[in-house]
């Protein structure tokens, strides 16, 4: 390390700060000679400034008089132009090494993961994946429904609007007693449960927010359609228990006391739902089969995700109500939130399929199935062409989301902004 | 079609018969539900560590409870006796209406095809702090008494509750396990573990903090609410969140990898074969309707007076 003369640097920064000043832009002057130093040509309001510090410390500079090259080099450093190039290349430099680095390189890297762990070359290497099971058998828990196909839109892009044939699907995320907001979506989307209009609701109806059994009313009142979430089975399964053990109607003496806060909250949900709400929440099933939608494929809707490659009728039904990521190796499914999107997986697994298909298929659309889904608020609205994301985070001051399928397989996505339920508590 | 039906029908009769007769028998008595006031309160724990071991391995193998026979089963006969201990003690469990659900092991071979793996020489199930309680005070050291199918005179089975059940500490390493449910015939046993609110924990901010003496540690969430399912032929509860309580346990290989300890399971017949004839064939078959044991004992509660 050379030490440095403080002055010399402070008039160094300070020139620099004048040349920004200047009104006459200084490289004009290194163009008119070029034998001089550029030093020398470049015009400083600091020349033109009378007496104080800057005198004395420009004095300074003079005095070291440092080798011929060196105050070359110098100047082109300082010269204004070049810098901007250096600093123009830098940046670029800099963009293009931060988009490798966080977009495109990890894109490229999930991408060969994401292939490496569909290709069914790599099945025994891991031993075998998940599925080969004896699907576990619950009582009370519906596992696969199929939608009334009546309901489901045409595939004429032409029906107008108004006329009665139309037929519209309504798909809506977790709603999670929201009543006042999945009103207002319904409003939003002109629904008309009368005229070709029907509701599917992807779970998580109830629990967290304002009025779970207003949601219940509502919903069943226009006879809507919906799949099991993991807060309807952890409260129907708290029920259950309620109406076995005769504390239904009457809590037992002091149970507040040795419960756990959510226990209390869950057993409080569990006793509001009357018995007519509780039998319309446990026939929905695990996973909703809609069948075949004109333009879109098989549609199925299910709370949290599904395993790709597996058959509906054995997906494990906790795994379909929990689930965030996916094992790459053994594809075992899990509800936390560290590790590979079951979405981005199964979305993968079904473009490869329907790239398979297109060369062979006359419609390869209809041999691939997408997927409509809640459970995921911390990734809010993510859409993909086989697996739509509708969980929003309403209850928590996020929005709630429609995605409205139309005659001719149109997808549009509505939203209403929802008020923050968690932060009054 | 119709055999399958007809079956199924006669086991459901057989069930039912079975249930009512138990239910009957008790009706004047205390079950689960009556006392439940009692039991669902603050356990306090006590506070001297014990320092002998109240359930004690035999010395031949450490799966047989030395008190009821010398000598292990041969291999086939190990599986059929693991069989009616779990129907035996689920239909007693289920009769009195005691809280109780199986665990590691058994939750796993229940996750493949809900039938015992053929290569367990052991079951494992857990039970909440109210049903130790409760069974400490009317059950322990019953007899119960089944028919079985085949087995001439049938056989008894014994409630044995570990006196030490009252020590809530994980230094307690001697008596990790809080009951046993024995095949007296043979000496096999089902282990039986109760699960406690995690005091410590609870403290420090895990409200739902729960805690075996076998030092396994749970959420409250994942856990309860319990599901019901089927296993082995009976009615068994399973924990909330089987799949992940499975995976963090035992890894995510232990629910995908189809060969285990020179098993294979067959994709087709979802069942895990050996190469060992007999026991092959006894997996085949599986249980039926009128495998199940038949209670002859009356399931009495001992009330001191």
């Amino acid at each position: 390390m050379v030490p440095r003369d403080p002055d010399a640097m402070g008039v160094q920064s300070d020139a620099d700060d004048d040349f920004e000043l200047s009104e006459s832009p200084p490289f004009y002057a290194a163009h008119r000679s070029q034998s001089r130093p550029l030093i020398h040509s470049a015009r400083n309001a600091r020349q033109s400034r009378p007496g104080g510090s800057y005198n004395a410390a420009s004095r300074s500079l003079d005095d070291t008089k440092p080798p011929r090259w060196i105050e070359m080099s110098r100047s082109v450093v300082s010269a204004p132009r070049f810098r901007r190039y250096v600093l123009i290349c830098l940046g670029l430099f800099l963009v293009g090494w931060v988009s490798w680095r966080m977009l495109l390189y990890p894109r490229l890297q999930e991408r060969s993961l994401l292939l490496h762990s569909l290709d069914p070359s790599t099945k025994t290497e891991a031993g075998g994946w998940f599925g080969t099971n004896v699907m576990p058998q619950f009582d009370d828990i519906v596992h696969i429904r199929t939608l009334d196909p009546e309901l489901v839109p045409s595939g004429s892009a032409e029906v107008e609007a108004d006329s009665s044939s139309r037929k519209r699907l309504i798909f809506v995320g977790d709603v999670h007693g929201c009543k006042a907001e999945l009103e207002e979506l319904l409003e939003k989307v002109s629904f008309k449960p009368n005229s070709g209009d029907h509701l599917i609701l992807t779970g998580d109806l109830i629990n967290k927010g304002p009025d779970s059994t207003g949601v219940v009313d509502l919903v069943r009142g226009y006879s809507a359609s919906c799949v099991r979430g993991n807060h309807e089975d952890r409260i129907l399964l708290v029920r259950r228990e309620l109406v076995k053990t005769n504390t239904l109607a009457t809590p037992e003496d002091g149970e507040e006391s040795y419960l756990s806060s959510r226990e209390v909250r869950e057993r409080a949900l569990a006793r509001s739902l009357s018995d007519e709400q509780a039998k319309w929440l446990s026939s929905c099933p695990v996973i909703l089969d809609v069948g075949p939608v004109p333009g879109i494929g098989q549609v199925v809707v299910v709370h949290a995700g599904l395993v790709p490659g597996v058959e509906l009728e054995k997906q494990d039904p906790s795994s379909v109500m929990t689930m965030r990521t996916i094992d790459l190796n053994t594809h075992v499914p899990s509800p936390k939130k560290k590790g590979m999107n079951w979405a981005k997986m199964f979305d993968k697994h079904q473009s490869l399929l329907y790239s398979n298909l297109e060369s062979s298929a006359e419609d390869p659309l209809s041999g691939t199935m997408t997927v409509v889904y809640g459970h995921d608020a911390s990734s809010s609205l993510s859409v993909r062409t086989f697996t739509k994301g509708l969980d929003t985070g309403c209850v928590k001051g996020g929005k709630l989301t429609a995605l409205v399928v139309e005659d001719g397989g149109k997808q549009n996505i509505v939203q209403v902004k929802c008020k923050d339920y968690l932060k009054e508590k | 079609m119709r055999s399958l039906a007809t079956a199924c029908w006669l086991y459901g009769l057989l069930l039912a018969t079975i249930v009512s007769g138990v239910r009957g028998s008790t009706e004047t008595e205390p079950d689960f539900m009556s006392v439940r006031k009692n039991v669902t309160r603050e356990y306090k724990s006590e506070k001297k560590i014990p320092t002998e071991k109240y359930f004690h391995e035999s010395s031949f193998h450490y799966h047989y409870d030395g008190r009821f026979a010398n000598e292990t089963l041969p291999e086939s006969e190990v599986i059929p006796h693991l069989s009616a201990l779990v129907q035996t003690y689920f239909s007693t469990m289920n009769a009195i209406g005691a809280e109780t659900w199986i665990m590691h092991g058994t939750l796993l071979a229940w996750w493949w095809n809900q039938k015992i793996f053929p290569w367990d020489n052991d079951l494992d199930v857990q039970i909440s702090e109210a049903t130790i309680h409760f069974l400490a005070e009317y059950y322990n050291m019953t007899e119960h008494h089944f028919d079985l199918p085949d087995v001439d005179g049938g056989r008894a089975y014994m409630l044995d509750i570990n006196p030490n059940y009252v020590v809530k500490s994980e230094q307690d390493t001697m008596n990790k396990i809080d009951a046993r449910w024995i095949d007296m015939s043979s000496g096999l046993f089902i282990d039986i573990t109760a699960v406690r609110k995690d005091e410590n924990k609870r403290k420090n901010g895990h409200p739902e903090a729960l805690t075996c003496k076998d030092k396994h540690h749970y959420e409250e969430s994942d856990i309860f609410p319990l599901r019901d399912s089927t296993f082995e032929g009976v009615a068994v509860k399973i924990p909330y969140a089987y799949t992940w309580l499975l995976e963090e346990e035992y890894g995510p290989k232990a629910l995908t990898q189809t060969t285990f300890s020179g098993h294979t399971f067959n994709g087709a017949t979802k069942i895990w074969e050996s190469t060992k004839r007999k026991l092959k064939r006894f997996l085949r078959q599986g249980w039926r309707g009128d495998d199940l044991p038949v209670r002859t004992s009356d399931l009495n509660p001992i009330i001191e007076t």
